[in-house]
């Protein structure tokens, strides 16, 4: 097949727009009239709301409004499940949005939203994914799941007694990976407005804008054709933005206020209104022949996925599908879990569950091959998938397996001991 | 109020700002150009950088006051669609923009360096464009395009 664009340069279309600095990222449109909205978040990582008091923020010159869960009819979104308020009344982690303030400049609003008293009943508290799996431990969304543990897939493949039975080293190990922030260099900016038909005008930077439309609608009651969702320059995203963050409170502010809102995020204030990379503990039994063949993998994975689902179920089945790696083993038996704690929660970042088992399966190669007396790299030739290997879900590889040539290319590199040439 | 005389991308300007006004916020808000970019407000990610009186700035970590008599660049003063500036081109060029939110900060670094030195070395660029984050590119297309540049103003 031939085309125009594969093989060779193109230029984007967006370069010079962004390289004179003429790219418009939604904190850089306005409206004339537009309101300012900051939100109240929990400190707290499990609480119930018991009272929000707002009569200091309203007394201030310019205050306009200060809404709360009463305020949003349908309070609730997120991608597979709708299990996160769009103000909470019940707080699962800390920076769950309780209120929002709107006023007439940003220094009053932020100014404002620190007069807003919230009284909160603390709730007993939950970090450890392992711990918030066990039966008894309360469940933090008992009307999705009777216990903590959202998901589960297991993978068998082969018997693991003769794959044991056939095992000359078996090398045992935990590994453990952490939460990680995207950081995407633009902080989320939302510009919300209703037009001239009455329909609300959300403009924000998205990974998902017809999402964000149904959520937005949803939550504010409307039909999807009330609702025009415009995607601006993204500042980056990398999965960060496939949940909502301030759209629908945004939209919910103009809706009430008939103004347009603007609200944009510190950077702070960023980290506490996104997802995160799921850490994940991953305890991994691998066992090979004395000449190096993988004969049998028996991993544990158990993802936290905070406070809320978001992506957590594809996440966990992604990082249980790669659990073995881009290598062939007849004997595998893997459990991949997602649990709720009281931590952020967790979704989409580049890999999406596939980069965290690198970390456990290639570790295990390195330790089989020194354990055994060959090379890192012969471990991996004699056990890499093949166009016609089977993966541990069964899947049979038919084309497109270039592993193989992958390590020829690196093999001098590897053979210099890592130093470049 | 305090009041301020500045010269931004050539034109002069009497602004009133607040004492406790940030320079960036003066910029975007009270002469709308929004081509500086503010990332992070501490002066970690260099996307709200400018050239002030031809030193780089992180203009979220200068107060307007400050700026009282200073000539600034922003990225609305270098370049443009029929005479782009040669590190724009290469950025364009190379491949060096993403996402485009770090781009006028590394735009402006890269230009302030080769208007001083016109022959920088590998290490010379990496400690120029040292104060500005990417999250999309890795760096590597963003340095080679300022060598690029660098080459390209040498013929």
């Amino acid at each position: 097949m031939k085309t125009s664009v594969v093989g060779s340069r193109v230029t984007r279309e967006d370069a010079w727009g962004k390289v004179f600095g003429q790219t418009k990222f939604p904190a850089d449109v306005n409206l004339p009239g537009q309101l300012y909205a900051v939100v109240i978040r929990s400190p707290h990582p499990h609480a119930k709301v018991l009272s929000i008091n707002c009569d200091y923020a309203l007394e201030m010159a310019g205050v306009v409004a200060v809404l709360s869960a009463k305020d949003v009819p349908h309070n609730a979104h997120g991608v597979l499940f709708r299990d996160q308020p769009v103000l909470a009344e019940y707080v699962r982690m800390v920076g769950d949005p309780v209120a929002v303030v709107g006023a007439e400049t940003e220094e009053i609003a932020r100014e404002a939203a620190k007069r807003v008293q919230v009284e909160y009943q603390v709730l007993p508290t939950v970090f450890d994914p392992e711990e918030a799996m066990k039966p008894d431990v309360l469940p933090l969304h008992p009307s999705l799941r009777p216990t903590n543990v959202l998901y589960h897939m297991p993978i068998r493949r082969g018997s693991m007694e003769e794959g044991w039975a056939k095992a000359d080293v078996v090398i045992e190990k935990e590994y453990n990976t952490q939460h990680v922030d995207h950081a995407f260099l633009q902080p989320e900016a939302v510009l919300a407005h209703l037009d001239e038909r009455g329909h609300l005008v959300v403009q924000t930077a998205t990974q998902y804008a017809h999402y964000d439309r149904g959520e937005i609608a949803h939550a504010l009651g409307l039909r999807f054709s009330q609702v025009q969702v415009k995607t601006l320059a993204v500042g980056g995203a990398f999965g960060g933005r496939e949940d909502i963050s301030l759209q629908v409170i945004a939209a919910l502010m103009a809706w009430k206020t008939l103004r347009p809102v603007k609200m944009e995020n510190t950077r702070e204030e960023s980290f506490y209104s996104h997802s995160k990379r799921h850490p994940m503990r991953m305890q991994y039994k691998t066992g090979a022949t004395k000449d190096g063949k993988l004969v049998a993998m028996e991993a544990k994975i158990v993802g936290d996925s905070g406070a809320y689902a978001s992506w957590s179920i594809n996440v966990l089945r992604k990082a249980a599908v790669h659990a073995t790696g881009p290598y062939v083993i007849p004997n595998v038996s893997i459990d991949s879990y997602a649990v709720f704690t009281n931590n952020p929660f967790t979704g989409a970042m580049r890999g999406f569950g596939a980069a965290q088992t690198v970390l456990a399966y290639e570790s295990q190669m390195d330790l089989l091959a020194k354990e055994i007396g060959i090379s890192p790299l012969e471990i991996r030739l004699r056990n890499i998938f093949k166009v016609g290997s089977t993966t541990a879900t069964g899947q049979v590889l038919t084309s497109s397996v270039p592993l193989d040539q992958c390590l020829a290319k690196i093999t001098p590199y590897l053979q210099r001991g890592g130093e470049s040439e | 109020m305090i009041e301020i005389k500045l010269v931004v991308n050539e034109k002069p300007y009497n602004l009133n700002v607040e004492p406790s006004e940030r320079l960036i916020d003066a910029l975007r808000n009270r002469l709308g150009l929004l081509g500086t970019k503010e990332g992070c407000g501490e002066g970690e990610c260099g996307a709200c950088t400018i050239i002030m009186d031809g030193k780089t700035v992180n203009s979220c970590l200068v107060l307007a006051a400050q700026a009282n008599g200073s000539v600034l660049t922003t990225i609305e003063g270098v370049g443009n669609r029929r005479s782009p500036h040669p590190v724009q081109k290469a950025f364009v060029e190379v491949g060096a923009v993403q996402c485009g939110f770090c781009t006028p900060g590394m735009v402006l670094s890269a230009k302030n360096l080769l208007d001083k030195n016109s022959h920088p070395s590998e290490s010379e660029i990496g400690v120029a464009m040292s104060g500005n984050l990417c999250r999309c590119t890795g760096y590597d297309k963003i340095l080679r395009a300022v060598k690029i540049a660098a080459e390209e103003g040498k013929q």
